[in-house]
């Protein structure tokens, strides 16, 4: 199971011009199962919702609940990949991926094939023996999602994944996500800023404001699965791209930045 | 077929061929120093008795090796190294890695560290030696505050710039912080760590050479001692090639350590 509730979560930091909000009552599902993936311009607070539902930090208000419980602490049942990959560099391939085994306290002799297993998933059965610094950035991040899935979590946290990766090795990485996903049906929330990444990949799209982070648009992706490449010319594609593009230009402007949402080339 | 697309970034290979061209230039410059040392030397072109030259320091070096007389002090002067550096690699990690992940302790013992660190060790030689004695003890307490202070400032160091995201993935599956220091801090303080221990061992050998030249009844130090109230060139250059021998030994072996305990430092 891994049904994921946030019930009006809410965080304030104490910044030098008094209480800075940067997410204010955020109030969503996502099913068991769902990919849900979340938009939003720059320093909405996208990332640091993640952070909320890994409890790597607290809400001001608001509870996270996972299957009923309410979430308090870091653990394996909510496993983040992260932008930076976040890699131990003292540490082969294979023993990255054990380091989440480790943590949540799997006996030694089962570590290996469990760790062996999601390394082959993600097609780096050859590389198990390598060190994070010889490998390319989208080989690096594959460690991190095989790292990820191999504490088998509830929910799969993924921080702009693939956010440090060129354009095509993004593409590439979304569609071999889709893949393992459509395998598994793990419950995954993905933030991203790209909007064509968002759409790809998503059952539900939760589009946030501007700061603070609130919850504008949650959108359900009818797009069938599974989905090749070249959906991103489909009209029904380009039609949400325009909708979320839309929703996105006016908080760009409302909140008077000049950073634009990534977009690629509008149809 | 995705993977087709991303090569990973082991490519880079001249390393081996640069380092090796650096050794034959290193051994080149030595080889032409010794040449032009024993031309002026042996042919008296500066008094050979102030100078000497490196044949007649080789003739030396066979006849002190010979005698047992090198054999004998060397292994004094190893053992007062050892009793001083071992227990400065066990205490300066350990009272770094405690100031690394305590700022108040840090703040509490910060001026006391940097003041022995500029202070001149070799000016702690009478008292140390009145404190514990002229034999084996006082030298390796030198050999000890020589080498401790590099080891606690590069282990601090070490542990206050480990990376945030090797905490942050760790902190992620649900690890305390005695795990953090296990599996993130301390395996990535080790490169400087080792650093650390590198930079020590030349203050170290220093250190115990002074301390053995002030009051002692053997070792290298009592020699060049010796030798220098008679006026000894080749005596003396046996004995500093002999000392500088063994902390380059010393250093060269501590990178080995490193590079086969960190590979990964050197590539980030």
């Amino acid at each position: 199971m891994g049904r994921l509730v946030l019930e009006r979560l809410s965080l304030s930091y104490a910044a030098r011009s008094g209480a800075f909000l940067a997410l204010s009552n955020l109030d969503f599902a996502v099913e068991d199962g769902e990919f849900v993936t979340i938009v939003g311009p720059s320093g909405c607070g996208k990332s640091t919702l993640l952070m909320l539902i890994a409890a790597l930090l607290s809400p001001t208000s608001g509870t996270v609940r996972l299957d009923g419980r309410p979430v308090t602490a870091p653990g394996p049942d909510r496993a983040l990949v992260f932008q930076d990959f976040a890699l131990l560099p003292w540490r082969t391939v294979l023993a990255n991926v054990e380091l989440g085994l480790e943590l949540k306290g799997v006996p030694i002799s089962e570590r290996g094939a469990i760790a062996r297993r999601h390394i082959a998933m993600v097609g780096l059965a050859a590389f198990e023996r390598s060190y994070p610094h010889q490998l390319s950035g989208g080989m690096r991040q594959r460690v991190g999602i095989a790292r990820a899935l191999a504490v088998e979590p509830q929910v799969l946290l993924m921080d702009e994944p693939f956010g440090a990766l060129d354009a095509q090795i993004r593409q590439v990485m979304g569609s071999e996500l889709l893949k393992i996903w459509e395998r598994g049906r793990k419950t995954i929330l993905f933030v991203t800023h790209d909007i064509d990444e968002a759409i790809y990949l998503a059952d539900r799209i939760v589009v946030m404001s501007a700061s603070p982070g609130r919850v504008i648009a949650d959108i359900k992706v009818t797009l069938p699965r599974p989905r090749p490449l070249e959906i991103r010319n489909d009209p029904v594609f380009t039609a949400y791209r325009q909708r979320i593009w839309d929703l996105l230009a006016e908080q760009v402007l409302a909140s008077n930045t000049w950073e634009q949402p990534a977009v690629a080339a509008r149809a | 077929m995705a993977i087709a697309t991303e090569l990973p970034a082991e490519a880079a290979q001249p390393r081996r061929s640069l380092v090796s061209a650096r050794t034959a230039v290193g051994v080149a410059a030595v080889a032409l120093f010794l040449a032009a040392w024993q031309i002026v030397g042996a042919n008296e072109i500066v008094r050979s008795d102030l100078i000497s030259y490196p044949s007649e320091v080789a003739q030396t070096l066979i006849q002190m090796a010979a005698s047992g007389e090198l054999g004998a002090n060397a292994i004094v002067s190893l053992q007062e190294f050892l009793q001083g550096f071992i227990p400065a690699i066990l205490i300066g990690v350990a009272a770094g890695t405690a100031f690394g992940l305590s700022a108040r302790l840090h703040a509490l013992f910060e001026p006391l560290i940097v003041m022995l660190n500029t202070s001149p060790i070799i000016a702690f030689v009478p008292v140390v030696v009145v404190w514990f004695g002229v034999g084996t003890q006082s030298k390796a307490i030198m050999v000890f505050l020589a080498a401790v202070i590099p080891i606690v400032i590069n282990t601090v160091t070490g542990i206050t710039e480990v990376h945030e995201s090797w905490v942050r993935a760790c902190r992620a599956f649900g690890a305390k912080q005695p795990q953090v220091i296990a599996k993130a801090i301390l395996p990535g303080a080790l490169p400087a760590v080792m650093v650390g221990i590198r930079l020590s061992v030349g203050r170290a050998v220093v250190g115990l050479i002074a301390a053995e030249m002030y009051v002692s009844v053997r070792g290298i130090g009592r020699l060049i001692q010796v030798y220098s109230t008679s006026d000894r060139a080749a005596e003396i250059f046996v004995l500093v090639t002999v000392v500088s021998s063994f902390g380059f030994l010393m250093v060269t072996l501590l990178r080995r350590i490193e590079t086969w305990l960190a590979p990964w430092s050197l590539e980030r």
